[in-house]
């Protein structure tokens, strides 16, 4: 990209070398012609003298064009230009006489081919008309095309026709004088017409209309001098009209569109200097909201997007100082404060929206702060408020406030202007909003996808299998990371030992803490054999790494399979069921959950009980997920529920009577979103008849196989 | 949505929290926030009403955790009172009892904060 767009600053470059090049080759052959060649008396050398001349005009007027267009233009620079070459011209014309005329008279009375030297002067001095003519032209020419939005350049290439027209029959006989005449005429015509296009004074700002008037006073004088000057009979027209009638013409035809084009212009900036000032607010105003609508798909961010919001209805609104009171709750509160302290703001935003009718106010309204009580408490003199409201879904979100400290009234062109703006700024502000909340939806949903992968991650994969005992175990995580936590250990060859689990919280922050639970207990299975010294030891453990906020319900019990005897105790969590023949036993040794308590007391609540196993006993471990799941009235499933489910199906396998819980769950709180996790461990004891104490693990879970030491 | 609410009155040395409605993770921030108001203004006796009080979970229960023990350490105490039997069966499973007085009625509370308040000028 860089590098096509440098071959093309070159080749433009190359472009315009050649073209100056053109320039100063056909410059120095019209130098020799006119020393070598030309004479006055025959006509055939005038008509090609008056060729050169206009060739190398041309030349140089191309060459021009290039510069100019390779800048971006500036109307203003074009009419400085202008002028600074018209006041050379001046002063050429004013002084001249005396240079031009000693320095012929020197030549003359010297021995020197004075001859030569004439011609050399008066080839620099047409060429400086001549490059000044083409550039005064060029800049008419940008000024013309300037801010034009239709085609309008017909008119102004028929009018450079009768300027050729016009300077190339200037040359002609006296008897052919109506005919330079008549065009010089229509040229004139065509300068009036052409000179009414300058719309674009309307563009520029008040204080720049203000310097063109100055300017285009002096402009035109400085053209109406030259033309007058120019069309004496001068030594330097003389020399002019020698060198090339045409050329003198031409220069004529210049001054004139000068003198016009600046008169007309004075006269329009004049006019326009009144309504320059809504002129300018107008476009300043259609600047910022053009500014802003850019901003809207730009940034999403509230903070800087208010800030930005109070930044511009200051300027828009003329005021000194600007806030936005956002609703928060029932009240408001000052943000993006510019030019005003935040008590300033706090007490006005107060003043104005209690005991006020405007508090839920849709329109604008403007306050006088006359009567304002506490005026005097203000760090600043505050004589006006202007406020619009912020909408979003057809509610007030917030008002955007507008000061002013010195005693003029915001007036109807203001809360237009206000209210505008303040449409706009609601939009911006209600997406940005949309977006920060979805940012932070997806966050949070992003986390707790991390909290759940973390939880499985923690669950046994697969329950241990033994002949006489079997497990069945469903666990079914809530959206928000409930914490349940459940797990299965081999103790030594005859142990087992099973543990459930219920992390206070969601989330992220629960995950966290049952990773931590698995840790312990699967490091405490290993050594410590009594369930109650297990969790006395976890609560220990706990101590160091709970806040104080979160605890950890918990049941760890040891299953002996030779004895064949349960040991089981709690933590505060729910009780563990026993089922005997079809009769419902809560097992539920006192003790309070990990975490709760770190003294004696915790260790003195803490119960243990063993029970001797019968064939078919169930036990069941649960968390309050079950027995808490919701139906469209928000009523518990409840533990009577859940109790009569498990006894009208102790006699199934364990995995029929969880499929039987869960199925009775998942219809009772089908219409209610499940808000916590649910796990339900279920164990079976097949009494043995030859009791060896043998166990068979089948695709047990990895830590199953590690033997204990 | 289920809602939750506190109200506080003020009976002399003792103030009384009322909780109504579901208090669980998210509505625990304003229960924490009603309790961080009254120690940080120095009352340290607090009687909780919790019979307009419909469900409880674990966070909710986290709430009297984090401020009980301050508020020992200032001489004062977190009485438990007026559970409905769903509520206080939440309690009981984790061994509150233990931790907390709990009673009946919120007078009986009360009586006891002004019970030890006599001992004390007894003394």
């Amino acid at each position: 990209m860089s590098k096509l767009n440098f071959l093309k600053i070159n080749g433009v470059e190359l472009k315009s070398n050649l073209k100056f090049q053109t320039f100063l080759g056909l410059a120095a052959v019209l130098f020799l012609f006119r020393i070598f060649f030309y004479s006055a008396d025959s006509l055939f050398w005038v008509i090609i003298n008056e060729l050169l001349v206009g060739l190398t005009f041309v030349s140089l007027y191309f060459y021009l064009l290039d510069l100019i267009h390779s800048k971006i233009v500036d109307p203003l620079a074009l009419v400085m230009n202008v002028g600074i070459i018209n006041a050379l011209i001046f002063f050429l014309f004013t002084f001249s006489s005396v240079i031009l005329g000693s320095l012929i008279s020197k030549a003359e009375s010297s021995n020197i081919n004075h001859s030569l030297l004439y011609n050399l002067i008066s080839f620099v001095f047409s060429m400086f008309i001549l490059a000044s003519a083409a550039t005064i032209f060029l800049a008419f020419r940008e000024l013309y095309f300037y801010r034009q939005k239709k085609n309008v350049s017909t008119y102004f290439n028929t009018m450079i026709v009768f300027f050729a027209l016009a300077s190339l029959s200037s040359f002609l006989s006296h008897d052919l004088k109506y005919l330079k005449d008549t065009f010089f005429i229509i040229s004139v015509l065509l300068i009036l017409i052409n000179s009414i296009r300058i719309s674009w004074i309307a563009f520029i700002v008040k204080k720049e209309k203000i310097s063109l008037l100055v300017l285009s006073v002096i402009i035109s004088i400085l053209f109406f001098v030259n033309l007058v000057k120019s069309s004496n009979d001068n030594l330097y027209v003389q020399m002019l009209t020698a060198f090339s009638p045409s050329l003198n013409l031409f220069l004529k035809i210049v001054m004139t569109y000068g003198a016009i084009y600046f008169s007309i212009l004075f006269f329009t900036t004049l006019f326009h200097i009144p309504t320059a000032e809504a002129f300018d607010r107008k476009a300043q105003e259609v600047n910022f909201l053009q500014y802003f609508s850019k901003l809207i798909t730009e940034s999403v961010d509230f903070k800087e997007l208010t800030e930005t919001v109070t930044d511009i209805a200051v300027k828009v609104c003329n005021a000194h100082a600007s806030w936005i009171a956002w609703k928060e709750d029932d009240s408001f509160k000052s943000i993006a404060n510019k030019h005003i302290g935040y008590y300033d703001s706090i007490n006005l935003t107060k003043f104005i929206f209690e005991n006020r009718l405007e508090k839920g106010s849709e329109q604008s309204f403007i306050i006088k702060l006359k009567r304002y009580l506490n005026r005097p408490q203000l760090s600043e003199e505050i004589y006006y408020l202007a406020a619009a409201p912020l909408k979003a879904h057809n509610e007030v979100k917030g008002y955007l406030i507008a000061a002013r400290k010195s005693d003029i009234i915001f007036d109807d062109e203001d809360r237009n202007a206000m209210d505008t703006f303040s449409d706009y700024a609601s939009v911006a502000i209600e997406n940005s909003r949309l977006v920060e909340e979805s940012i932070e939806k997806e966050r949070l949903e992003k986390e707790l996808d991390v909290a759940r992968e973390i939880q499985r991650k923690i669950l046994p994969a697969k329950n241990p299998e033994y002949k006489n005992l079997s497990i069945s175990s469903v666990f079914i995580p809530a959206f928000e990371v409930g914490g349940d936590y459940y797990d299965f250990f081999e103790i030594d060859k005859s142990k087992f030992g099973f543990v459930i689990a219920d992390v206070s919280g969601k989330g992220i922050s629960a995950a966290f803490i049952m990773a931590e639970i698995k840790g312990i207990f699967e490091s405490l299975s290993k050594t410590i054999e009594s369930p109650k010294d297990i969790l006395i030891k976890a609560n220990e453990i706990l101590e160091r790494t709970l806040d104080r906020k979160s605890f950890v319900s918990a049941a760890y019990g040891v299953m002996d399979l030779v004895k064949e005897t349960v040991t089981i105790s709690r933590a505060g969590h729910c009780p563990v069921i026993l089922i005997r023949n079809n009769i419902v036993e809560n097992l539920r040794p006192s003790g309070i959950g990990l975490g709760l308590n770190f003294s004696e007391q915790f260790v003195n609540s803490l119960e243990e009980i063993e029970i001797k196993l019968h064939n078919n006993d169930v036990i069941v471990l649960y968390t309050d997920g079950i027995t808490e799941a919701k139906n469209k009235e928000l009523e518990d499933f409840g533990s009577a529920h859940f109790e009569k489910i498990l006894v009208d199906n102790s006699g199934c396998d364990t995995d029929e009577i969880s499929n039987r819980v869960m199925h009775e769950v998942s219809v009772f709180s089908q219409s209610h979103a499940q808000h916590d996790d649910i796990t339900l461990v279920i164990l079976k004891w097949k009494q043995k008849f030859n009791n060896d104490g043998e166990k068979e693990w089948q695709n047990s879970a990895p830590q199953l196989k590690t033997q204990v030491m | 949505m289920a809602e939750f609410s506190t109200s506080v009155k003020d009976a002399g040395d003792v103030n009384i929290i009322y909780l109504k409605g579901y208090l669980d993770a998210h509505t625990a921030p304003i229960l924490e926030n009603t309790f961080s108001n009254l120690v940080d203004s120095g009352r340290y006796s607090l009687v909780v009403n919790f019979r307009d009080l419909s469900y409880i979970s674990s966070a909710g229960l986290g709430v009297f955790m984090a401020f009980i023990e301050k508020i020992r350490e200032n001489n004062g105490d977190i009485k438990l009172s007026a559970m409905n039997d769903k509520v206080f069966n939440i309690f009981d499973l984790l061994g509150f009892p233990l931790l907390y007085e709990i009673y009946k009625e919120e007078d009986e509370a009360i009586n006891k904060f002004s019970q030890i308040k006599k001992l004390e000028n007894g003394k």
